[in-house]
């Protein structure tokens, strides 16, 4: 994976979430991984970025001011349908996953969550690429 | 020749005959001249005879000839003069004779004349009163009805033959007798007024129905007419008798009248057993009959029985009449019996040839001759039969028959006609009697819309008398029907109701009382289906409504209580929801930060801000607990209170230099009211209070930022005010930030830290002080936050009361 981390190849990580000391985890741990990361602070950001700079996936946190992850998820993917979408919300109760599966994400992570689980999300969704 | 005379008296002559008369004349002219002529007489000789020639043949003869012959006569007595040298002597004598013969002439013929023309008059007025002789008489013979001559003392002196038929004699037996001998006793008075009347001249003619008494001594109803006669000839006064059989006439007459009798009885009588006296009477009376009985069905239908009788005749029918009480009639026996079952007409002409008549016996003991008797039919069949008996032995004419059967309809109509009325009368009485006792109020009201009757019970019902009832409480009660029938949508009252449908509607009673009042009203058409008023009953529904007001009342508080229920646990729910989600939030640091670290392979740097991100969010979590916590005892009413001595003024500068130093972008100001007194409340809540205004009012300013504390006095209340010049709150917002976890989410809030409770807690704190909080923001502009806290001392006890 060590090859990946730069040139055009690279699997960059899209993350969502309006929580600084969540930024700052994901950021830490994906980029330990080799995955490079992009930061938005709310849904509006998301949406611009995940267009602009075309990221390879997006870890999006659902409550966020401004329009939601679900709303952000849902804009990006008119544009980009392909573009693969993980939620990672602090709703985590049974009903809230398959509210976010049925909004078209395709993985929940749920907070607080175990740091090998994330890798292993976003290793998954980098093996398919 | 005048009419009628000639030929009349001669008959016819023959030519012959007409000749020899025609010319014996002037043959004896001839001879008188040849008698002159031979003897020379002078014409003064001869002049005798030709007179005597000329005076015959004006008596004979017309006109003509007699002059023809005179003037032929003159000539005879003036040729010879003439011949005889003509001397004027001798001839003018013999011109002077002439003349006078043909004068004579001239005179005889007019006066034979006028005395024909005399005699012929008289003949013709002669033969004229034979002609009219002969006429008359022509007429009395052939004349239909009876005619006769008579005296003027009535006496009867030619008769025609009819007239000997309605008095039941002969011609020759009639003459010479009077009128008033063929005359009934009762009328001969009124015949004597009459020819008296003709006799003295006052008047010409008379007329009357009088009886006339035939052989057999019985009477027959005639129309006699009486003319003054004058005779021309004789001088003599005479009367013609004119007599008509007016029996027929009679009969109809008294049919007609009875059946008019009988109408008149049933249309002025109430029942039967009123008018049976009445109509028995008046077929006796108008029909000559001498007894009438009513036979009616017995009420267990089994039996005809006699229910009323009448007697027209005498004594000598009683026995009958008793028998008829006792009798028991059966149904196709006897003469009543058959008539009961056929329901036709059945008579009996003369008792004498029958067997099969219940009675026989003591009918004909009583003299009774014949019977008749006829159905009256009601609804089809024959409820009554009326029997009449009479000492005669009497036919039945068609007419009578018809008529009788005609009664008997008539009668039994009648009846029927009672029935219904008294099953009527006894209905209207059911139903008066419904009205009248009914519990339920009824009134009837008219088309116009006004009370025409109301039942004891609607009065009793209301506390109200009939008069106050139609003036006020009616009309009073209309409208509210008009108004609760409007909101139901339906028709108001006057308005074609017909369904019966029922409205509820609140009344007061004349005593004040209110009552709930269910109205249902129905109209009731008239003939033409218009409607002619309307009849509401009106219940009293008070106790029926106040249960079921009530059942509404608790089924309504359930369903509050269930739909706070439901509230309380969707809000639950979501509270449970909200605050899982702070709690997972701070721990996905704590725990991802702590795998990080437990994990090893860090920098002494990372791992020290790792403990840092660790420590903040434990804080958090704590702080969360809390809040939480205190928001719990707070709407529990567990939260205790330390009430003491507050100065507020002081509280607002302390929490300025608590914020200050770190809050270092920001600059404070104060506007303080130095006559705000030392309110009574919990100092540590009311720090807390304005902390987290404070507080709040910094996190959302932006660099350069002003946050303003103020307070002054308003009324009873010391105000408080938090303003700051930060980004505002949308106005869709303001309503909610008091409501926990309402975190103003905006780009520029979205790193401020909280536990969204703050504001909750702050509310709830200061409602318990009995105070107020509001909060007015413009977006862009800043918000401002204000509070109240009474300055009364009553209210802090209250407060520490209710909080103790």
């Amino acid at each position: 994976m060590p090859e990946e981390i730069t040139g055009d190849g690279a699997f960059r990580v899209l993350v969502a979430d309006d929580n600084e000391v969540a930024q700052r985890l994901c950021k830490r741990v994906l980029e330990k991984a080799g995955y490079p990361v992009l930061i938005a602070a709310d849904g509006l950001q998301a949406v611009d970025i995940a267009l602009k700079q075309r990221p390879a996936m997006i870890l999006m946190d659902v409550a966020m001011p401004g329009i939601d992850g679900l709303e952000a998820m849902r804009r990006i993917k008119a544009e980009i349908p392909a573009m693969p979408i993980v939620i990672a919300s602090a709703h985590s109760m049974a009903s809230d996953r398959e509210r976010f599966l049925a909004a078209g994400a395709d993985n929940v992570l749920s907070k607080p969550f175990k740091l090998s689980d994330l890798i292993t999300i976003v290793a998954q969704l980098a093996a398919a690429r | 020749m005048l009419p009628g005379t000639g030929p009349l008296r001669r008959g016819s002559t023959s030519w012959t005959g007409t000749l020899v008369r025609r010319g014996t004349p002037f043959a004896a002219l001839a001879a008188v001249f040849a008698v002159q002529a031979l003897a020379s007489a002078e014409p003064v000789v001869a002049f005798p005879l030709y007179l005597t020639v000329v005076l015959l043949v004006s008596l004979q003869q017309d006109r003509a000839e007699s002059v023809a012959v005179a003037i032929v006569a003159a000539i005879a007595l003036l040729i010879r003069p003439l011949a005889t040298a003509g001397q004027a002597a001798d001839v003018a004598p013999a011109v002077l004779l002439s003349a006078v013969l043909v004068a004579v002439a001239v005179a005889m013929n007019e006066l034979t004349r006028h005395s024909r023309e005399a005699a012929a008059a008289a003949q013709q007025r002669v033969d004229d009163l034979a002609a009219s002789e002969r006429r008359l008489r022509a007429t009395l013979e052939s004349a239909a009805v009876g005619l006769a001559l008579a005296g003027p003392d009535g006496t009867l002196l030619e008769t025609n033959e009819p007239l000997a038929v309605v008095l039941g004699r002969s011609r020759e037996a009639l003459l010479g007798i009077s009128l008033a001998d063929v005359t009934a006793d009762s009328d001969r008075e009124a015949l004597a007024g009459g020819l008296e009347l003709l006799g003295g001249g006052d008047i010409v003619r008379w007329d009357a129905d009088i009886h006339v008494v035939r052989p057999d001594a019985s009477l027959l109803p005639v129309g006699l007419f009486m003319a003054r006669l004058p005779n021309p000839i004789s001088g003599d006064e005479s009367l013609l008798v004119q007599l008509a059989d007016i029996s027929a006439r009679t009969h109809a007459d008294s049919l007609r009248d009875c059946v008019a009798a009988v109408r008149q009885v049933v249309v002025s009588s109430a029942g039967l057993d009123g008018a049976l006296p009445e109509l028995l009477r008046t077929f006796c009376g108008y029909l000559a009959w001498d007894v009438a009985q009513y036979w009616a069905v017995d009420s267990d239908q089994r039996a005809m029985r006699v229910r009323n009788a009448w007697n027209a005749s005498g004594e000598a029918v009683d026995g009958f009449l008793d028998a008829s009480r006792t009798e028991a009639v059966v149904q196709g026996t006897g003469l009543i019996g058959r008539v009961w079952r056929s329901g036709v007409l059945g008579a009996e002409e003369d008792l004498n040839d029958v067997t099969d008549y219940e009675r026989l016996a003591v009918a004909q003991s009583a003299g009774l001759r014949s019977v008749v008797a006829f159905p009256v039919v009601a609804g089809g069949e024959a409820v009554g039969v009326i029997e009449l008996a009479s000492v005669r032995a009497r036919g039945l004419q068609d007419d009578e028959v018809t008529m009788l059967v005609t009664a008997g309809v008539e009668i039994g109509q009648f009846i029927r006609r009672t029935e219904i009325a008294q099953a009527l009368r006894r209905s209207e009485a059911d139903h008066r009697a419904i009205y009248e006792r009914s519990p339920i109020g009824i009134a009837r009201i008219s088309s116009g819309g006004e009370i025409l009757e109301a039942n004891p019970a609607l009065l009793l019902m209301l506390e109200h008398d009939e008069e106050t009832m139609r003036a006020s409480a009616w009309p009073d009660l209309l409208r509210a029907y008009d108004q609760a029938a409007a909101r139901q949508h339906k028709a108001p009252f006057l308005a074609g109701i017909s369904d019966g449908r029922s409205v509820q509607v609140r009344a007061a009673t004349g005593a004040g009382k209110w009552l709930w009042l269910q109205l249902t009203a129905t109209s009731i058409p008239d003939a033409s289906g218009r409607p002619e008023h309307v009849l509401v009953m009106i219940e009293d529904v008070t106790a029926v409504r106040e249960t079921s007001d009530k059942l509404a009342e608790a089924l309504g508080a359930q369903r509050d209580a269930n739909v706070n229920l439901e509230k309380i646990d969707r809000t639950k729910s979501e509270f449970l929801s909200i605050v899982s989600h702070e709690f997972r939030t701070a721990l996905t640091g704590i725990q991802g930060f702590s795998e990080l670290i437990r994990d090893g392979g860090l920098e002494p740097d990372e791992v020290r801000a790792y403990g840092g991100y660790i420590f903040n969010d434990a804080e958090r979590v704590n702080r969360l607990i809390g809040d939480m916590l205190d928001l719990d005892r707070m709407e529990s009413g567990r939260m205790s209170m330390r009430a003491t001595d507050v100065d507020v003024n002081d509280l607002l500068m302390e929490a300025i230099s608590r914020a200050a130093p770190s809050a270092v972008s920001v600059e404070f100001k104060s506007d303080l009211d130095p006559r705000l007194p030392v309110v009574t409340g919990d100092r540590d809540r009311l720090i807390q209070v304005i902390s987290n205004l404070v507080n709040n009012a910094v996190k959302y300013s932006p660099e350069g930022g002003t946050v303003t504390l103020s307070s002054r006095v308003e009324g009873q209340f010391g105000l408080v005010s938090v303003s700051d010049t930060g980004i505002g709150i949308p106005q869709d917002e303001i309503s909610h930030v008091f409501e926990r976890f309402r975190r103003v989410r905006s780009g520029a809030a979205q790193s401020i830290p909280g536990t969204g409770l703050g504001l909750t807690i702050v509310k709830q704190i200061v409602e318990m002080h009995g105070g107020k909080i509001w909060v007015e923001s413009a977006v862009g502009h800043g918000s401002s936050f204000h509070f109240t806290i009474p300055l009364v001392a009553e209210d802090a006890k209250t407060l520490q009361l209710r909080h103790a």
